[in-house]
């Protein structure tokens, strides 16, 4: 346990202790011109006392006590390798008979560590992200236990952390999003003269990935009517160049699938392939959008795939927003390993409490400064 | 000796003492009328009561700079502050007796008053006072004067801090004329108790000597000699036959009245 100031060249201010000193002392040196009739009785023998003296100690002690406190304060104490040996457990939210032995200190594998004496906090935990801050910020040589369930959440890179950790599997389950892809809400359907027939192919898969019961929001019209505000994905049935206002509504989100027709200079790669690796669906991102073109034309000749069970599932997982990566993993395959780097534990920062002992003293100071006092001089 | 309030026998006031009768005349009050005298004489005669006051009473003011002086626990209320609240007390107790009263302010531009009795009086005495300003030192250039205006038997107070010795042997000269002469001292608490922490110039406000000194360290020196002098002083006058009251401008006002003329106030 080492203290240390962290900005020593603040203790500099602490000149100003000059500053209560002078004003202390100049209300002794002046003389003060009294009127004073009954002159004749007076003897001018004794001559005023001319040695240092202060006035109202006290004050003068306390306030020289603030100064000197806010000048500590400004050079910015700390004291560092303040170790606290008590071992933590960590607790990841979830798991179960998460039993800490007395003596530990046992906090929740959550943002800001809460104490276990806390409910479970909710919200996504970034058990990896968590588990290098709090193996960073423990003092060497604590010893750090983890209760995990099962599966966790984790990110890719593995855990190497500066510690040997005890990494104990017990029940529970561990609450977090699961990556679906849903389908979209609704579809957009233009369509030009002689695409009919794919157009109602799009229509009858899109209206199966509804509710049964629930009316498909389904905008199906021509080509030559107007695009509704709406981020749906968008089927452009229309064998022509494509118009730069569709461009642009793909550049701020949208999906756009295109006809086999429509030409376009955007570089794609094959997101649905048949059962030989022949493209049907080839897919390219463009601003915040994704950009679609079907290779062949949509028929049951042209393309058999039309007619399989799954396709209305195929066209949905198409036109939805891609699905995040996979985020869970078994537990006993991330047990963090004792390679990683070591870091030195920043030094812990008195200035908090400094600032309330300064915060008293000025209280005490002005208590004394402005209450009843004897006024000695004339 | 005569003062106000104990001098009942010299001021009969008015109704109370008989002077004369005279013949009724239309407008007089009818309980005025002496009915036994009609009851004799058959005719209607009316008691008239002179009223006369026989007592003056003069108010002789210092105004000289050292009345100037005040407590710094106090600031404002100097000794001629406290001399003119006096001053006022005075003229109330000399109206509720009805007697006559004057004032004196000596000085370069002084205030002679002749004396009156009445409201009215006493409203002059506060406007002449309110204009009264302490400076220079105290000066009677004209004491005839004083011969002349202070009758015989008048009473004379004198409000002032005493330290001018011209004050004190103006008072033992109307006291030795019979002039019936009583003073009250006024003196600042500072001068009772010499309560200075740390070092000060004295200045004194009339000859402008200066003392330097600690004020503790002058303090038992300086009170015990005061005291001394007080004591001498009052010996004096006593011997001379002025009356002697002491005001300490932290004390109450009216205690050197009562201490003069006694607590009754009629």
């Amino acid at each position: 346990m080492t203290p240390l100031l962290l900005f020593p060249a603040a203790l500099g201010a602490v000149v100003t202790l000059a500053l209560p000193l002078a004003i202390h002392l100049s209300r002794r040196s002046e003389l003060r011109r009294i009127d004073f009739a009954a002159l004749r009785w007076l003897s001018a023998r004794p001559r005023p006392r001319t040695r240092l003296r202060f006035d109202e100690r006290l004050l003068l002690a306390v306030r020289l006590l603030l100064l000197a406190l806010i000048a500590l304060w400004l050079a910015r104490p700390a004291v560092e390798g303040a170790t606290d040996e008590t071992p933590w457990v960590a607790v990841v939210p979830g798991a179960s008979n998460a039993v800490v032995p007395p003596g530990a200190h046992g906090v929740w594998l959550a943002p800001g560590f809460p104490s276990l004496d806390r409910p479970a906090p909710g919200g996504p935990i970034a058990v990896s992200s968590l588990l290098r801050q709090l193996d960073a910020e423990l003092p060497r040589g604590v010893r750090l236990t983890v209760v995990v369930p099962p599966e966790i959440t984790a990110d890719a890179e593995r855990l190497h952390l500066s510690r040997a950790v005890v990494w104990r599997i017990v029940g529970g389950f561990m609450s977090s999003r699961r990556p679906t892809a849903a389908p979209p809400n609704g579809l957009i359907i233009r369509y030009a003269g002689g695409r009919e027939d794919a157009a109602r192919y799009v229509r009858l898969a899109a209206a199966a990935w509804q509710a049964p019961g629930h009316a498909p929001d389904i905008d199906i019209a021509p080509a030559s009517q107007p695009l509704p505000q709406t981020n749906w994905p968008l089927v452009w049935l229309v064998p022509e160049s494509v118009p730069a206002a569709l461009l642009d509504r793909v550049q701020h989100g949208d999906t756009i699938l295109l006809d086999v027709a429509a030409t376009t200079d955007i570089a794609m790669d094959t997101a649905w392939a048949d059962a030989v690796g022949k493209p049907l669906v080839m897919s390219a991102a463009l601003g915040r959008g994704r950009i679609l073109r079907l290779q062949r034309r949509l028929g049951s000749r042209a393309m058999p795939e039309l007619l399989e069970p799954d396709f209305a599932a195929r066209l949905a997982s198409l036109l939805a927003q891609p699905s995040p990566a996979p985020t869970r993993v078994a537990a006993r395959n991330v047990a963090p390993t004792a390679d990683g780097p070591a870091y030195t534990p920043p030094a812990q920062d008195l200035r908090p409490w400094l600032a309330l002992l300064i915060a008293a003293v000025f209280f005490v100071e002005r208590l004394l400064a402005s209450g009843r006092r004897v006024r000695v001089t004339a | 000796m005569s003062g106000i309030g104990a001098h009942a026998s010299r001021n009969r006031g008015a109704g109370l003492e008989f002077a004369q009768y005279r013949a009724y005349e239309p407008g007089d009050e009818v309980r005025q009328v002496d009915w036994k005298l009609y009851a004799r004489s058959e005719r209607l005669f009316v008691r008239e009561a002179e009223r006369e006051s026989p007592l003056t009473l003069w108010i002789v003011v210092d105004a000289s700079a050292s009345m100037a002086q005040g407590d710094a626990a106090r600031p404002g209320w100097s000794r001629l502050e406290a001399s003119k609240l006096l001053a006022v007390g005075l003229a109330e107790l000399a109206l509720a007796g009805a007697d006559r009263f004057g004032w004196i302010v000596p000085g370069e531009r002084g205030i002679v008053a002749a004396p009156a009795d009445g409201r009215r009086q006493r409203d002059r005495l506060r406007l002449d006072f309110a204009a009264v300003v302490a400076t220079g030192t105290f000066a009677v250039t004209d004491l005839g004067l004083l011969y002349e205006r202070i009758g015989t038997h008048d009473l004379v107070v004198v409000l002032s801090d005493l330290f001018d010795d011209a004050v004190v042997a103006m008072m033992l000269r109307l006291a030795a004329a019979r002039r019936d002469v009583s003073a009250i001292q006024i003196l600042t608490a500072e001068e009772r108790d010499f309560a200075f922490a740390g070092g000060h110039h004295f200045v004194d406000p009339e000859t402008g000597s200066e003392v330097v000194g600690d004020g503790p360290a002058m303090r038992a020196e300086f009170v015990r000699d005061f005291e001394a002098a007080r004591k001498a002083l009052s010996a004096r006058l006593a011997a001379g036959g002025v009356r002697l009251a002491t005001h300490f401008l932290d004390e109450a006002a009216d205690a050197p009245l009562r201490a003069l003329f006694g607590s009754t106030l009629r």
